[in-house]
């Protein structure tokens, strides 16, 4: 968290071009050169979104101050979209059954199931709560945020390891570039000329449990998730509703929940992805939510630092926006000059600008018209 | 921990099975494996499959042509589950309306043709028509926006209780008034891979390679489990919602549940019993061979050797982590009976249970 701290403050952008995920294949990602290696015991596989969902749960777990045995009784749900699509290749597409006969392929076949990566967090670090996976395209990692916080409400489980891990892969890669979804340069979200998105991999992880439970045991909080609503546009599979709608109302039922008005909110971490439609979208919703707020609201997309990282995309903007609560730094979103023309925004740009921030948003959209939104608080105020 | 869950109540039923699409409970039919067409194999491979089916001969309208066939049983099955709870959509806040899927496996078919677009013509020729009809979420997406369903949209997954799992998310939201409705739906397709891994694991029962009759008692079959395909939808109200519509009937009311990875099953799901007594215990076993005696013996370590247990169903079984939903739809066609239930299963040192309150 430090140096994602470190690197964003600084300005650092992690877009490059490249040629060599597949044959063929020119563009803009974010790509993790190098993953510290995990011990695995012989009868399971970790692909590359399990590895990096443990290396994330390791971190967050650290974070906590709880020890492994202290965690025992916790549960995990963990988003993401890809799975183990990273360990299969076409040829498993002509005879899947000759496939899976060579020596490893069993185990790669196993981790395919979304499911997989909430099991290899909860067996590698011996959680005994319950194991779920989360897979709402876009929107997975803050609903995973949200859903755990239902089950926390629910006396389901004491604590709850929640978050998103999705890495790049042919799969995806191939399917937004058909789409004609992505950038070939970096992105910039919301920017009257963006042009697309651009892809990245990566792994949030929030340990999470009550603010009693944290309390009584002097526990460091780094933030109170105070609000959370969860709507669907029932609109279209890729494209947004228009005017927003969908996440308007979502942010009008996070806040309802949280007890707050638009005045309140300091900062919105947006979904961002750069793509024309999904901008307009979320501008629209963003008019419509504040509307009557005395100033303009502060948005950013972060996504314009590191890529639209997908099923981990909500989780890693959820720890974002929980270091600009706890920092009082608002990022900017990188590469913004001409920003869509929507009155009711402030859109973020240029310098960190920095200020008390008592709440702040995080909001996510995906594919199926799915919307999350979280929203935290400093400490215990 | 016990978990603090308000009552909430099944009030409709509809599936997409073996049984064909059906509204309501599944008549009592054993029901025999049937022979693999879709894929060529070196000989006769068995399956539980969805017998061919035109969507819109049983929801009129519906158009299904680019969807993944889970995404198309999905609208059939909660089409069907609406029509069996009685619930008038065009009266409903669709705001208020939440969808819950669960889904071991996701839209395979669609993603097996994908890597087939992507085998024939390259990463740079896929159809962009097929990737995002690939998403697990897909179905639950197709559903909210056919009947226009803007409350919480959940696609959740898990390798044994994904299924019991979308029940408890879908009665925790009715709880926390994130929703005032829940469409659950649990379910998978089977495709030649999938089928393929479980052949080239040794998971699949002799059953699948002759046309012997199973035995009719069910359930226990040895070594090895059948594969099986289809997808069951519940619509879910909070308990005594129903009661201001007339026409609203009760299948089961979901007291309490609880589900973990590990841990003392027996002391964990009798803490979360408290007082009750269920007399009756619905085995929901998994597809895993391993857990279905566990399962009954679990059952009744925990309501006594004169406890009645309805044993897996094989159709069921063969859906693994997403069967729970038919599980409990078998059962309540099989014994119409009153009192407290438990849906309960088992895999490794897991398990998922359910309190039910059968009317």
């Amino acid at each position: 968290m430090d140096c994602l701290q470190a690197g964003m403050l600084s300005g650092k952008c992690c877009l490059q071009p490249t040629k060599d995920v597949y044959p063929g294949f020119e563009g803009t990602i974010a790509q993790i050169r190098e993953l510290p290696p995990l011990a695995e015991d012989s009868e399971s596989r970790y692909s590359r979104t399990d590895q990096l969902a443990v290396l994330a749960a390791q971190d967050a777990m650290a974070n906590s101050g709880y020890d492994r045995s202290a965690l025992r009784e916790s549960g995990v749900l963990m988003a993401n979209t890809v799975g183990g699509l990273t360990e299969i290749d076409t040829g498993i597409a002509k005879d899947p059954a000759a496939w899976f006969r060579r020596p490893g392929r069993l185990l790669r076949g196993a981790s395919f199931p979304v499911a997989h990566v909430a099991d290899v967090v909860g067996e590698h670090f011996g959680f005994r709560g319950p194991r779920c996976a989360i897979s709402v395209a876009c929107a997975s990692g803050a609903m995973s945020i949200a859903l755990a916080a239902n089950m926390l409400l629910d006396e389901a489980v004491p604590i709850i390891l929640a978050g998103g891990s999705d890495p790049l892969c042919p799969f995806t890669l191939s399917g937004f570039n058909s789409l004609r979804a992505l950038d070939p340069n970096p992105c910039s979200p919301f920017d009257q000329n963006r042009n697309g998105v651009n892809l990245g991999e990566g792994s949030a992880v929030l340990v999470l449990e009550t603010l009693a439970g944290a309390t009584a045991r002097n526990a460091k909080v780094l933030a109170v998730l105070r609000g959370w609503a969860m709507t669907n546009d029932a609109f279209h599979t890729t494209a947004p509703q228009k005017e927003g709608s969908g996440l308007a109302d979502c942010i009008r039922l996070s806040m309802e929940m949280a007890e707050v008005s638009g005045d309140d909110i300091g900062y919105v971490n947006a979904h961002g992805t750069g793509t024309p439609l999904n901008d307009i979208a979320e501008a629209n919703a963003y008019e419509t939510a504040f509307r009557g707020r005395r100033h303009p609201i502060p948005v950013s997309s972060t996504k314009s630092y590191f890529g639209h990282c997908l099923g981990a995309a909500g989780a890693l903007e959820a720890a974002i926006t929980i270091m600009a609560v706890r920092s009082g730094t608002l990022l900017p979103t990188l590469r913004l000059t001409n920003p869509i023309e929507s009155p009711g925004v402030d859109w973020l740009r240029g310098e960190v600008r920095r200020q008390p921030l008592p709440l702040a948003m995080s909001a996510s959209s995906g594919f199926g018209g799915s919307n999350t939104v979280l929203i935290f608080g400093s400490g215990l105020s | 921990m016990t978990p603090n869950l308000a009552p909430v109540t099944i009030t409709g039923i509809g599936s997409v099975s073996p049984y064909g699409p059906l509204a309501g409970l599944i008549p009592q039919r054993f029901l025999e494996p049937s022979a693999i067409t879709a894929w060529t194999s070196p000989g006769l491979r068995r399956a539980f499959l969805v017998p061919p089916f035109r969507p819109a001969s049983v929801v009129p309208g519906l158009k299904t042509r680019r969807l993944d066939k889970l995404s198309a049983w999905a609208l059939v099955a909660s089409s069907l589950a609406l029509k069996d709870s009685g619930i008038d959509i065009s009266q409903v806040d669709g705001s208020r309306v939440a969808v819950v899927f669960a889904t071991a496996f996701g839209c395979i078919e669609l993603t097996e043709a994908f890597y087939l677009s992507a085998a024939a013509n390259g990463w740079n020729g896929t159809d962009p028509s097929t990737f995002p009809e690939t998403l697990a979420s897909a179905p639950a997406g197709h559903v909210s926006m056919f009947h226009g369903f803007r409350g919480p949209n959940v696609t959740v997954s898990n390798k044994h209780f994904a299924g019991e799992n979308a029940l408890l998310q879908a009665a925790s939201l009715l709880r926390h008034g994130q929703a005032d409705l829940a469409v659950v739906l649990a379910g998978d397709a089977l495709t030649q891979s999938l089928y393929s891994w479980y052949e080239v694991a040794g998971l699949l029962s002799p059953a699948c390679y002759n046309s012997d009759p199973l035995p009719e008692a069910g359930g226990f079959i040895p070594s090895g489990f059948i594969p099986g395909e289809g997808i069951a939808a519940f619509v879910m109200e909070p308990s005594g919602r129903g009661d201001v519509r007339s026409e609203a009937r009760s299948y089961a009311n979901i007291r309490t549940g609880r589900w973990a990875s590990g841990g003392q099953p027996p002391e964990i799901i009798r803490q979360m019993l408290g007082d009750s007594v269920p007399s009756l215990t619905i085995c929901a076993g998994n597809g895993a061979p391993c857990a279905t005696h566990p399962t009954a013996a679990l059952a009744r370590e925990i309501s006594g050797n004169n406890a009645v247990i309805i044993p897996p169903q094989p159709f069921a079984l063969g859906l693994t982590g997403a069967g729970a939903l038919f599980h409990l739809i078998l059962a309540l066609g099989s014994r119409p009976t009153s009192g407290q239930a438990l849906l309960l299963g088992t895999a490794g040192e897991g398990f998922a249970a359910l309190l039910l309150e059968l009317p």
